[in-house]
């Protein structure tokens, strides 16, 4: 990957495999080991916001669970900061941990019902002995004033029950923020709230990056909300990377057949509402290929039957920044008519 | 005459705390083969208009004012023999979270053969068997999946499932409420698309239920746009996205992340809608909204016209 013109990553994934073995002998997957990721490698740089963009099954969630510690890699190696994440132990290990912080997609899960929200926000504080009960007070009344819980006393005192799923979800972004974390795993954290409270959220974490240089790292199924947010993007299906670039070069330039299907699948409004589409599906899927192909042979319309079957594309830059992993990313097409009208654009 | 027509249709709920005023003074019609999308966050009373178009209010909802008619048929003044026969066969519902509605003790093609059996209870249970082996080649299921278990179906074949239990006894008008929510993107367009050319087949109407703007701009001829319980903006999709009128309409509008365009800031809706209990005098949007002047609070808002399908329910839109 080229990092001549980046800055040094503050999180690299390295070859991070995961893999999930299936009990049983019925169902499909019978006896199995299921593919969560495979050889993933990503840097995160210091205070980008990064999309990891997939559908459900896509190992995305996987990949935001093994950042955080919450899953163990079975293969590879994960690096904060110039530690690698399987040597730490103790103390090392705990500082990791209060670096690396997670908010989770439903925030009627996420928080406890019988604990206050002040106390659900100061309690990373009372696990990692800092402070003493006043300072820790003054602390959460600050965090959550600054995820736009005004004023915060209001809101301390109250139990998750009482608060709206927008405001759940900002009580979760001040517990994970209250440690000051390097980088923030933010999992699908609008997608169980309507969109008048999914913007909001959006914004407080713009805000969140900008105030405190935090890395965050949003998992999303939703290309439009990546857009948004992210600075670079990366596609993920089926536990392997098929596209990592600039946001607006992901969009608007799509290389790779699944993220031109996946834009294909957006819904669209307004000034895009009737763009061509690429077209690079195939229904229904084909048989399987076997272990050694290309993971989206089976939906892929581009496919080369004999090559794409056989061997697994690698994962190369196209230009500098923008890696694709299929082998015809350099001809693959332009949507039907023609190549004028195009997503993305002007900032 | 339109299809199904809603008239100044009101709901309320009975609460521990009062009476919840649901739905309020709600108007609406659906030509045969035409889609309406009903737009709006939670609570804003689009589900219990589907609800109250299947006859299926929960116990403590009721009706307390306006009409609902489908065909020339006062549908309120059904009995519930009569709603029994009614639905399904005039009007259908494809729920939300389409995937618990399957029962998960029984397969999934004998569960629609049954559907199609319990309106037709003179048909023998081969023809009706044919039946949904026809339902599953028209939403894309393959036959071989018949005698299979919801559990054994992926959430889209699930989806697919519960369409084809809506088209069993070809109803006038489909209710969809959220029918996608919970699929993935390409799944959700195949479903879409699949929704779109059966409707065009059979010339259904749907009433397509939704908190998801884009969706509804994808697949909805007309677009009503609800808050708090009233319908504040109608008119075609192309009317209400090119030029919303509504402070709300825009709002919502600016607080989507768009795949396409500049890429603007977005503006997020501040505050929260109202609670529906009691007296809301004025516009129930006015708190939150960037034009509202003195006069919002106190005096509800009028109708204006803007063309002959669109209408807003603003005093201070230009």
């Amino acid at each position: 990957m080229d990092q001549t013109l980046s800055p040094a990553p503050i999180l690299e994934l390295r070859g991070i495999s995961k893999h999930y073995r299936s009990r049983g002998r019925s169902g499909r997957g019978g006896g199995q080991d299921v593919v969560a990721l495979d050889q993933i490698s990503l840097d995160f740089r210091p205070a980008e916001i990064f999309g990891l963009v997939g559908e459900s099954g896509s190992g995305k969630t996987t990949c935001g669970r093994l950042i955080v510690g919450l899953e163990k890699a079975d293969q590879g190696e994960m690096v904060l900061q110039g530690r690698s994440y399987g040597t730490l132990k103790g103390q090392a290990l705990r500082d990791y941990r209060r670096q690396v912080q997670i908010i989770f997609q439903d925030p009627y899960q996420s928080l406890n019902p019988q604990i206050s929200i002040l106390d659900s926000v100061a309690e990373p504080l009372v696990t990692n002995r800092i402070g003493d009960g006043k300072s820790r007070l003054e602390k959460v009344l600050a965090t959550l004033k600054a995820v736009g819980l005004a004023p915060p006393e209001d809101y301390a005192y109250r139990f998750p029950h009482q608060l709206s799923g927008g405001q759940r979800q900002r009580v979760a972004i001040a517990r994970a923020m209250i440690l000051g974390p390097k980088v923030l795993v933010a999992d699908e954290p609008t997608s169980m709230l309507d969109a008048s409270y999914s913007a909001q959220i959006f914004d407080i974490l713009l805000e969140v990056r900008q105030r405190l240089d935090t890395t965050i790292i949003l998992i999303t199924h939703s290309l439009a909300a990546a857009r948004y947010l992210c600075d670079r993007i990366a596609v993920i299906y089926r536990g392997h990377l098929m596209e990592v670039g600039p946001a607006e070069t992901i969009i608007s330039n799509p290389r790779h057949p699944y993220t031109q299907a996946l834009i294909d699948a957006t819904p669209k409004f307004g000034d895009c509402a009737s763009l061509p589409r690429y077209g690079t599906l195939v229904s229904p899927e084909r048989p399987a290929s076997g272990a050694a192909g290309c993971a989206f042979f089976r939906r892929c319309g581009l496919a080369h039957l004999a090559r794409c079957a056989r061997q697994a594309p690698e994962l190369r830059p196209l230009t500098p920044g923008h890696l694709v992993a299929c082998h015809y990313s350099e001809e693959s097409p332009d949507p039907e008519t023609g190549a004028t009208c195009r997503l993305g654009g002007m900032s | 005459m339109a299809l199904l027509e809603v008239h100044n249709l009101s709901i309320a709920y009975r609460t521990k705390r009062g009476l919840l005023q649901a739905v309020d003074n709600v108007s609406f019609s659906l030509e045969q083969g035409r889609s309406l999308g009903l737009v709006g966050e939670s609570g804003c009373g689009k589900t219990t208009i589907g609800m109250a178009l299947m006859g299926l209010l929960p116990r403590n909802g009721r009706v307390t004012g306006g009409g609902i008619t489908l065909a020339g048929r006062d549908l309120l003044a059904l009995t519930r023999q009569q709603w029994r026969e009614l639905r399904w066969r005039e009007i259908a519902m494809i729920f939300q979270a389409a995937m618990n509605a399957l029962n998960p003790v029984q397969r999934v093609g004998e569960q629609i053969a049954e559907a199609i059996l319990t309106h037709n209870p003179q048909m023998p249970r081969a023809q009706a068997l044919s039946q949904v082996e026809g339902l599953y080649q028209l939403v894309g299921l393959p036959l071989e999946r018949l005698r299979d278990y919801p559990h054994q179906y992926s959430g889209g074949m699930k989806q697919r499932a519960v369409i084809a239990m809506a088209l069993a006894c070809n109803p006038k008008v489909i209710v969809a409420d959220e029918p996608t929510t919970a699929l993935d993107v390409i799944v959700q367009d195949q479903i879409l698309q699949e929704t779109k050319s059966l409707q065009k087949e059979f010339n259904i109407g749907i009433i397509f239920i939704s908190h998801d703007i884009s969706i509804v701009a994808e697949v909805c001829h007309h677009i009503g746009i609800m808050y708090a319980g009233q319908m504040v903006e109608t008119g075609s999709v192309a009317e209400v996205f090119s030029q919303a009128r509504h402070p709300y309409t825009r709002a919502l509008l600016g607080s989507f992340p768009a795949l396409g365009g500049a890429r603007r800031r977005l503006s997020p809706i501040a505050g929260e809608p109202p609670r529906l209990i009691g007296q809301l005098p004025g516009c129930r949007f006015c708190a939150r909204c960037p034009v509202s002047g003195h006069s919002c609070k106190l005096e509800p808002p009028q109708w204006r016209q803007f063309s002959d399908s669109h209408f807003v329910l603003c005093d201070h839109c230009e």
